[in-house]
Formats: structure tokens, sequence, C-alpha cells
């Protein structure tokens, strides 16, 4: 019963640091157990945490300001200023004080060197309803409980990898038994995956493997290294997420589905990518990527825009632009953010055509990344 | 019908199949077709230009070669003549550059490759040109001889037009036959220049070729490199790593990577006098090819102390570059680099918050200038007008700002006393510059300068010793021995 699990949430979540959230926090756990939300009361939340988050979050407040923007003046959820994603490491973007947060969960700085964003959660339970939540109904294909891999490493190793939680959670709430992690501290666990995968093979029960990208990648080398190839049972599903992000070679997407479904046997379209980000607290799905770019979407308590990345207007349908989103799961942070993800537009969703490479060097003027590099040696 | 941007001696053209690259919108468009050649076809033209080609350009000596690039350099000043008009009328289309910066930076740029200033360019290179020629006495005895490759390649960028014509020139000076592949950003000027020489130079027709494919297309890559026994590219470095792997050992390697540069202005520059021409000389550096050269300025340090403040010179810089606007309109800006200037906007803004960085433009202005009163290290700005303007105590203490990016740092423009000048020069040399010049002079450097600190023709020869002992010892077998 969704309406219980809420019970036990809310009287957990209410704790003394978060008197200021008082209400905020139980009705956003209601909207999100809701079945669906219109843009009516979809625009009423985001107002009053736009309200919340410019009160009590004095960086915010500061950079809404500097736009002229103010919960006086803005009165569509559109209008409320997104902040790019280099916020999240300039500012401390935390209406309660840092020291009172359960967890901060950090990008991998991959862009800017040292620089990590930091997204601070007083405590958990909106991200963990969001996901789950979000994840029954994007990834679980109407099943309760499927067997399980994971091909990331666990929390204790990575406290502050949002996708390190995610998959936890994914695991704590949806596995079935003989679940387990293939990744640790001494790398991918090749010879115990190995003999999981043949073992399911025969058993016919469905199988799922999640990891980043980069991982599978790194999984599928070595299993063409030993000449290994499976057919998981009918049912089974994957789910890849991040990217490559340089931990691994570069793989075109297609060719990446293609092996994917060539080392597994699991078709393409059984083959999930999940779009999150350190910096929100909701995940996107695509139903699988029998053909790219598959559409991406979200759940009802997130919204997305395809704006001009130095207007902040947005595009005509079907013109490319930079993703903003704005997360009602983000109580805590800022609820709109402006990525540096390149999309378009559709009904009912999104296209992710990937990272805008901004300064891509064509010549002998510059490659970011190499400076970077040289200025951190 | 479109134009072909190509220049294949020997080759079959009804073999050849072409692709197009399209430039520009609307009114604008423009389309030009690049050749496609197989792997078989690279390697037969390669071949034929090694042999052919080799056999035209060594026959000539370097004065010859150099009347016939000053020929072909002639009549790209002339603004009447068909090559010229082709230039001027597609280099702004294809490269999104403004009409009169492209038309104003090639007068500039072209004028550096006349006759007087390619004999200067040998003589920086060679004390005794006729090196190239024959061979020539030397003064400790025996003979020596300057040979170029016996084919040269070159891996073009497309970020500035008219970049080809320096190595192409290069490899014409000292003899070496050369195909060049261009970037799909810029095709054009290297394939209208090939053909305009072998036009006023039939001797040198099979002497150059100009092709194209697409980077990372190894079997062509493949086909090409092993004919080669010289192989100069621009681009990153990664880019030059993944070239340099597929390059026999055997094969000379000249990279030229990424490289950044940065001006320099004193508070002896400072003043109302010299302000106005100073900030509006940094403005045209930054302003020149949208600061896509690796010449280009990312950041100005400015000295305190002048009656002129750092934040006054970032004002005035400002002010130049609104104005420039109306003269140089910036390009249309793809969407990959609207973010990258927003991205790089979005820092100084947040940066700003502690007011330790002030943001000099608004979100639709096409420039940006953020001035910051501490100065950091130098750090690439995004490009298409966007300058970071940094105060400083005196200039010396911008060298270790500069040497964190001793592998990258190029070009130091300076607006000085004569005294600071000489005293910075040896100091900006050990934190890795290459060229130190004046400011208003970043994008366009001197004729024969050494590009990234090299020595663009030594480079590209090897030297052949006849010794004196051989000289010695063939005395005794001569008919006319005593």
């Amino acid at each position: 019963m969704p309406g219980t699990e809420r019970k036990d949430v809310v009287a957990e979540v209410l704790h003394p640091s978060l008197q200021q959230a008082a209400g905020l926090v139980p009705d956003l756990l209601a909207f999100i157990a809701r079945d669906d939300a219109g843009e009516a009361d979809f625009n009423v939340l985001a107002l009053r945490l736009f309200a919340h988050q410019f009160q009590h979050n004095a960086a915010f407040q500061k950079f809404c300001q500097q736009r002229g923007r103010t919960p006086r003046t803005v009165k569509r959820w559109q209008d409320i200023p997104a902040v790019p994603i280099n916020g999240f490491k300039d500012l401390t973007l935390s209406c309660v004080p840092t020291e009172q947060c359960e967890r901060v969960f950090m990008t991998s700085g991959t862009t800017r060197g040292d620089v990590k964003g930091r997204h601070w959660h007083p405590e958990l339970a909106v991200y963990d309803l969001s996901m789950t939540r979000n994840f029954r109904a994007r990834f679980m294909a109407g099943r309760e409980r499927i067997r399980m891999g994971i091909l990331f490493p666990d929390e204790q190793l990575m406290p502050n990898s949002s996708l390190a939680h995610y998959l936890a959670l994914a695991l704590h709430n949806f596995d079935l038994p003989d679940s387990r992690y293939y990744l640790d501290s001494a790398g991918l666990q090749l010879d115990v995956l190995c003999a999981t995968l043949e073992q399911v093979q025969k058993s016919g029960e469905p199988f799922a493997l999640l990891g980043a990208s980069y991982s599978f990648v790194h999984l599928m080398d070595a299993l063409q290294a030993r000449g290994l190839r499976f057919t998981l049972p009918k049912g089974s599903r994957l789910l890849d997420t991040g990217g490559f992000k340089g931990q691994s070679r570069e793989m075109e997407m297609d060719a990446f589905y293609d092996s994917l479904s060539a080392t597994f046997g699991v078709p393409r379209s059984a083959c999930i990518n999940m779009y999150g980000m350190t910096e929100l607290s909701t995940q996107f799905y695509d139903a699988g990527n029998a053909e790219l770019p598959a559409l991406k979407s979200g759940p009802h308590w997130i919204r997305s825009r395809v704006v001009d990345p130095l207007t902040g207007q947005e595009m005509p349908a079907g013109e490319r632009g930079i993703l903003a989103h704005t997360d009602l799961g983000n109580f805590n942070s800022v609820t709109t953010i402006l990525t540096e993800d390149v999309g378009v537009a559709v009904d009912s969703g999104f296209l992710l055509l990937g990272r805008a490479q901004g300064a891509q060097a064509k010549g002998c003027s510059l490659a970011v990344d190499e400076f970077l590099k040289a200025a951190r040696a | 019908m479109k134009l072909q941007a190509a220049h294949l001696p020997g080759v079959d053209l009804k073999a050849v199949q072409w692709h197009t690259l399209t430039f520009g919108e609307g009114a604008q468009r423009v389309e030009v077709s690049v050749p496609k050649l197989a792997p078989e076809q690279l390697q037969a033209l390669a071949r034929h230009v090694r042999t052919q080609g080799g056999a035209q350009i060594r026959a000539l000596p370097v004065s010859q070669i150099i009347t016939a690039i000053d020929r072909a350099i002639a009549r790209l000043l002339d603004t009447q003549d068909p090559y010229r008009q082709q230039l001027d009328r597609l280099l702004p289309p294809i490269t999104g550059f403004d009409a009169e910066m492209v038309r104003l930076g090639l007068n500039a740029y072209l004028k550096t490759f006349r006759a007087p200033q390619l004999q200067r360019f040998v003589a920086e290179d060679f004390a005794n040109p006729k090196l190239l020629d024959e061979f020539q006495p030397r003064a400790k005895g025996g003979m020596a001889r300057a040979l170029g490759p016996e084919l040269l390649v070159h891996v073009w960028a497309g970020n500035v037009p008219g970049l080809p014509l320096w190595s192409l020139v290069c490899g014409l000076l000292v003899k070496a036959p050369a195909v060049g592949k261009v970037a799909s950003a810029e095709p054009l000027f290297a394939a209208l220049f090939a053909r305009l020489l072998a036009e006023v130079e039939p001797r040198l027709a099979d002497a150059l070729a100009i092709v194209w494919f697409k980077g990372g297309d190894t079997a062509s890559e493949g086909a090409l490199y092993a004919e080669a026994d010289t192989v100069l590219a621009y681009g990153g470095n990664e880019t030059l790593a993944a070239l340099q792997q597929q390059l026999p050992v055997t094969t000379r390697f000249l990279p030229h990577g990424h490289k950044l540069s940065v001006g320099l202005v004193s508070a002896a520059a400072l003043d109302a006098q010299h302000l106005p021409v100073v900030a509006r000389a940094a403005a045209l550096d930054v302003v020149r090819y949208e600061q896509q050269g690796c010449y280009s300025p990312h950041t100005y340090y400015v000295a305190r102390g002048g009656r002129v403040s750092p934040r006054e010179f970032a004002q005035s810089l400002a002010g130049e570059l609104a104005a420039l606007q109306h003269k140089f309109a910036r390009r249309a800006l793809s969407l990959e680099e609207a973010a990258s200037v927003a991205v790089w906007r979005q820092v100084q803004e947040l940066k700003g918050q502690d007011g330790s960085v002030e943001l000099i433009g608004d979100a639709g202005a096409p420039w940006a200038v953020a001035y910051a009163d501490r100065a950091g290290p130098l750090l690439p700005c995004a490009l298409n007008r966007t300058v970071q303007v940094q105060a400083v105590g005196a200039l010396d203490e911008t060298l270790p700002l500069l040497a964190v990016q001793r592998d990258f740092l190029q070009t130091v423009g300076v607006a000085a006393s004569p005294e600071e000048l000489h005293a910075l020069a040896e100091g900006l040399g050990r934190a890795g510059a290459t060229r130190i010049c004046a400011l208003g002079q970043m994008t366009a450097p001197e004729a024969g300068w050494h590009h990234d600190g090299r020595f663009s023709l030594l480079d590209l020869v090897r030297m052949v010793e006849l010794e004196a002992s051989a000289e010695a010892a063939a005395e005794p077998y001569a008919r006319y021995r005593d």
C-alpha cells in the first residue's frame, strides 16, 4: 500500500533541522506518491519550494536577485532562475546548515579539474521515494523483484556517489536472493560474474545487470577477450547510465547497444539507459534503445525545458538547446538547474544528444581539459 | 557546378568520387566538393607527387621557387584576380568570420609571403641559402648540402583561414613535394593556392596535391602516411598522439599542438593618452579570428600603479569590443560554442558572488570581459570574444602564473617601456613563451617567425655532409695525380 509506506517515511523525516521545511516535505512526499499531477499542481508546489529556497538559501537568494527574480515576481515554474551545475561547485546550495545534512553527493569532477559539485541532502526520504517509485515504473516492467548484478562499487566504498546510492536502493528494494555487487575495490570480479551469468543462463530466471556505461564497456572487453557470450533468459534487462567519462574507450551509442545485445543476448529494447545527475533527486529513463536517440522522460514531479544557453529562453520545438530541469525532489538545494547537456524537446519528453562539447578545439587554439590538466599539475 | 576543393595531379578525375561539405545557411549557404579517394588512389597520388613532383621541384633553384610563390601571392593580393575573388567570396561563409575581417586579415598575412620576405625566411634558417640547391664548401673543410623530404605530408586544422600557407611555403622552400590534407572546417584555401601555383609555374604542377578525408579514417591515413618521410600536423594533443601512433618510427613527425597566448599591459602604458590606443590594440587581438588562433589572447594581465587602473583598462577594453562589433560583427555561434560561452560566463558570475570577479557585458552582448582584482594562473577563456583582465602589482608577478601553462604558452603581447620589455623577455621565455610581440600584432606573426619556437625550414631538411677526409682520400685516385 503506497499510503502506509508514505506514513512511515513522513514520520521519519520530521527531523528538527527541517522544521523550517515542516509541511513542505510531507506535501512533497504525498505529491510524489500520487499517480500523476497536472501543470497547475506542479506549479503550486514548485513556487512554494522556490519561496522556501529563496528565503533559506543565501547564495541562491543572491543568484536570484542578480537576475531580478524574487518570489514576488516569479509566477510560473518556468521563471524560477535555473542554477548552472557549476553553481554546485562554487556555491553552497542548501537551506539547512550543511553539518546537519545526512548525506552529500559529489560529482566526479571531470570538467573543472578537482572542483567537485556538492549536493546536500538533509535526509534521503524524498530522494529514496523519488527513486523507487520511478524505478518501479520504468525499469521493473511489472515485476516486483528480479535477481540483480551491480557493476558499480557499493555505498560503503563510494559514500558520496549518488549512483552508488541509487544502485543500493535498487538492490535493497527490488532484489531477489543471490543479487550482489560484482565490483569492489579490487575491480571487476570477472570469474564470479561469469559463473553467475552461466548459471543464470541455465536457470531460465530473468536477470538484471545494472551499472555505469563504462563498466559495461570494460566487462564486454573482458568477455570478448575470453571469447564469452551469453544468452540471458527472456525478461532479463540491462540498465546503463552516465556515459563513458573517459573511464573507458568511447563507443558510438549504436555500437554500444549492439554490443550489449550481442554479448548478453538481451534485445536492445530491454537495454534501458538512465539519465541522472548528482545535482538532481530524480532520474529520467528511456523505454529501451532499439532506436537512437531514445526518448527520455521523467515522472510527474520533474519537468524539463530546452533553452538557449546564453539567454535562457526556451527554444522552438524541434531545435537543439541546453536542457534545464525543474525537479521538485530537490527541496533543499534548488529546484531548477541548467545542465550542460544538449537536447531536443519532443512530445512527452526529450531526446538527449550528449554533452555540449563547448570549446571544441578545431585547430591549434585550445582544448580546455588539456590546459586544466596543466594548471593542476 | 559546385566548387571542387582539391588539387590532384596525375589522378584520373573521372574515377574520383566527391563528398559535399555545406557551410552557412540561407543566402550565405555554400557547398564545396572534396574528393573521396580510395586508399589505393591516395597511395598512387602520393607516389606520383613523390616521383614526378619531386623531380620537378628539385630541378628548380630556390630563387625560382621563391619567384613562383611570389607571383602566386601577388595574384592573391590583387582584388581583381579571380582566385582572390573566390577567397573573398567563399571564405567568410565557410569560416563564419566577418567578411571585412577576413579581407584585411588575408592582406596582412599574404604580404608576409612576398619575395623579399621569403628570402628573409630562408636566410633566417640558412646562412647560405644555396645549401638548398647544391653542395656548398664549409669553412672547416668538406662540403654540405641540405635536402628536403622525399614526400612531405601536411595535416591542417581549419581554425584560421589561410593557415595552411605557412607549412605549404616552408615545404616548397626546402623543395619538398607535398600532399596536404585539408580540414573539413576550411577546405578551400590550400586547394586554390595549389591550383594557382601550378598555373603561374607549370614546372611545379605535380609538386603539390591537396586531398581530404575524415579525421579518424585510418585506412586513408595509413595509405598516405606510409608514403611520407615527414609529416607536419596541426591539432589537439590527442589528435596528434593518435596520428603519431600510425607513423613508422623513421618518419619525421613535426606536431603543432594547441597553444595559449596572453597579453601584458604595464603601468607605463596606462595613462589617459595611451589608454585608447592600447585598449583598441588589445581588443583587435581578441576580435581577429574570434580567438581561434594559437596566437590569440585569452587573458590580459594589467599592472596597478598607472594613472589608469586595471579595472578602468577592463572597461575601456569592453568599450572597444562593443565598438568593434559594428565594424567586425562576431560570427553566429553554434550551440556548442554558445554553451561554452555560457558556462564560462556562469563560472565568472558565480566567482563574482563574493565580489572577486566582475563580468562586464550582459548575456546578450557578443563579447564579455571578466575583470578580477586578484590574478590567478593563466586559464583559457571561452573564445569568441570572451577575455579575462586580471590586475597584478607588476608584470614580473605574472611569470609564475604563465609558467603553469609552459607546455602551451606561445605568444605574449606586451605594452611596456623598453626597460620593462627587455627585463621581462628572459623570464617570459623561461615561462614557455616563444614569441613576444606588440599588442595589436598578436595575430600577425612576422615573416620567418619560428613557429612554436622551432626552425620552420631546418626542421624539414636533412644535412648531407661530404667530409674533408673523403675529398682528401679521393685525390690519390685522380686522373691527374702525380
